[in-house]
């Protein structure tokens, strides 16, 4: 590292303008992916949080919720069967609600199961229904205006706001919690545990209904596909610029080959300089996003945490290595013989 | 004998055609003897000096350093003997551009991992001491090329090999660097060799080698 350090200092300009690009890189990704989860938490938070491990729908859903349709009675009796204590049974229906009598609409996502389902969320807030007519909102429907002992209309039923939940949307609306009486077709069954079902029926983890929700899917695969193109260009940008500067310093190498420095020396010291960029970067980008989240309206679907920060960090980093190679073998196959003029044949 | 050349060929081959660029050559260099090697362009010299200096492998003969084979070494064990018992100055000195003046010494020493950095006596020797914090590019030609004698003997080697050293320095600096090259290598009693076209600086070899077409032609 004697070297490598001392020439970064010594040609500061150089690397600090890479370390631009790089940390501009960075920060774009790690924005990206804050985005992809943020979301993926507005459009999914309600399914990925749900006290469930299994869902079982009609074959002919094709795993996707909103198709299945499970006639009440059927429905029942797959609860009964797997034991009330492990199963319930789940009604998702897209609603408008108006609060209070007033004019303004709001689009929620209505999650109707029974009153001491293992579904029903984590209060944050207020306390839990005790009657039909008492719903459990997600924390969210506060932004438009909605507060504990709100009345909500939802269709041609009227509800009281007893409390508030956290973390529960779908398809980028709010969730309310309701009581499933009067409700003669239900979605899914959620089970925790094995399901045993057979006929016309399919059982399916969480994970796999997630990609039935409309517009899940494509959404999450356009935001992984930019931030795969950034990890690529990452690469190849300090691909790029370790190789015009190996090649520039080809000389510089030989004669240091010649003095009688071997390659693991020049080795350790192209990757010092390489990990010191990337992590000098990447943290620098970290510390951009983490501040420009801050800055970020709080309905805007961004959602970053440090843990979450560290898979992109990690891939920047092995990205990084891989950018590297190119110039590792050009240090290796440098000949010392290049310090002598006109010896190199 | 500190240096031996024992009848070294190198072939090089060009399609077809082989061509000798050394052919059987045999040199001895004591120590304390500073020879120089002339003869016109692509005679054959730089070839001799890159296999004085482990930098080129013969295609036969042997090459023997301070007594011991290094013809048939490992490409790591040959690096390591050019660090150990090999000094260089080259053409145009060469000097690292990122380094100051006394990192340029200290460098020999960090890759040798020596703890002791003695590099600001050699350069007070030369007159340096001025110098320690200049790169490169704040010195003259003169005084570059007296950072590479400096640095070529941090590793108190056995031989020094000296490639053009007057090649970017007029007639009076060129003169005062092979002066000095040829005082410190008499002082330290090491075995020296320089490659030149400059004939005036001649006079500061013991001995004078011509080699024309890859083979001693004068001795």
């Amino acid at each position: 590292m004697f070297l490598a350090i001392r020439e970064l200092l010594f040609a500061k300009t150089r690397y600090i303008l890479i370390g631009l690009i790089m940390v501009l890189t960075a920060s774009l990704i790690f924005i990206i992916s804050g985005l992809a989860q943020g979301l993926s938490a507005d459009n999914a938070s309600s399914i990925q949080e749900l006290q469930a491990d299994l869902l079982i729908l009609t074959k002919d859903a094709e795993g996707e919720l909103t198709k299945s349709f499970i006639p009440m009675g059927e429905a029942q009796e797959i609860v009964d069967n797997q034991g009330d204590e492990h199963a319930s049974t789940l009604a998702i229906r897209m609603m408008n609600a108006t609060r209070n009598n007033s004019q303004q609409q709001l689009d929620i996502a209505m999650f109707a199961t029974e009153p001491d389902s293992m579904l029903m969320p984590k209060i944050t807030e207020g306390v839990s229904p005790t009657n039909q007519k008492q719903v459990v909102a997600d924390t969210t429907l506060k932004q438009e205006g909605v507060k504990l002992g709100d009345k909500l209309t939802i269709g041609e039923a009227s509800y009281t706001v007893s409390a508030f939940t956290s973390g529960q949307r779908y398809s980028h609306t709010p969730v309310v919690f309701i009581h499933n009486q009067g409700l003669d077709q239900v979605n899914a069954i959620a089970v925790q545990g094995d399901a045993h079902v057979e006929g016309s029926f399919d059982v399916m983890t969480k994970e796999d209904a997630l990609q039935g929700i409309p517009s899940y899917s494509q959404e999450q695969a356009s935001l992984n596909m930019m931030i795969i193109f950034l990890y690529v260009i990452a690469a190849f940008v300090l691909a790029v610029f370790f190789y015009v500067i190996t090649l520039q310093k080809r000389e510089q190498f030989g004669v240091l080959k010649a003095l009688g420095a071997n390659n693991s020396y020049l080795i350790q010291g192209l990757m010092g300089q390489v990990v010191l960029l990337a992590v000098v970067c990447i943290a620098l980008g970290a510390a951009i996003t983490v501040g420009i989240g801050a800055l970020f309206p709080s309905d805007m679907p961004f959602h970053l945490e440090l843990v979450t920060m560290l898979k992109p960090a990690i891939i920047m980093m092995i990205v990084s290595f891989i950018g590297a190679l190119l110039s590792l073998y050009q240090v290796t196959r440098i000949d010392p013989i290049e310090a002598i003029e006109g010896a190199a044949a | 004998m500190t240096l031996i050349l024992d009848h070294v060929t190198k072939t090089y081959t060009d399609g077809p055609n082989r061509f000798n660029a050394l052919d059987e050559v045999s040199l001895e260099v004591k120590s304390g003897e500073f020879i120089a090697i002339v003869g016109p362009s692509g005679s054959g010299k730089s070839t001799m000096l890159s296999i004085a200096g482990a930098l080129l492998s013969p295609t036969s003969g042997n090459v023997l350093l301070a007594g011991e084979n290094i013809t048939g070494l490992s490409s790591k064990e040959i690096t390591k003997r050019r660090l150990e018992k090999i000094g260089f100055v080259f053409q145009a000195a060469h000097l690292v551009p990122y380094l100051k003046v006394k990192d340029q010494l200290n460098i020999i020493q960090v890759l040798a991992k020596k703890r002791v950095k003695h590099g600001s006596d050699l350069l007070t020797h030369f007159g340096l001491q001025h110098r320690l914090n200049n790169y490169p590019n704040e010195l003259s030609g003169g005084q570059r090329q007296r950072v590479a004698i400096a640095r070529a003997l941090m590793n108190d080697p056995q031989i020094i090999l000296a490639d053009e050293p007057t090649a970017s320095l007029d007639s009076k600096r060129g003169q005062d660097v092979v002066k000095l090259l040829a005082g410190e290598i008499k002082d330290r009693n090491k075995a020296g060799i320089m490659v030149t076209h400059d004939e005036r600086v001649l006079s500061y070899a013991d001995r004078i080698v011509t080699i024309r077409d890859g083979k001693i032609v004068k001795d």
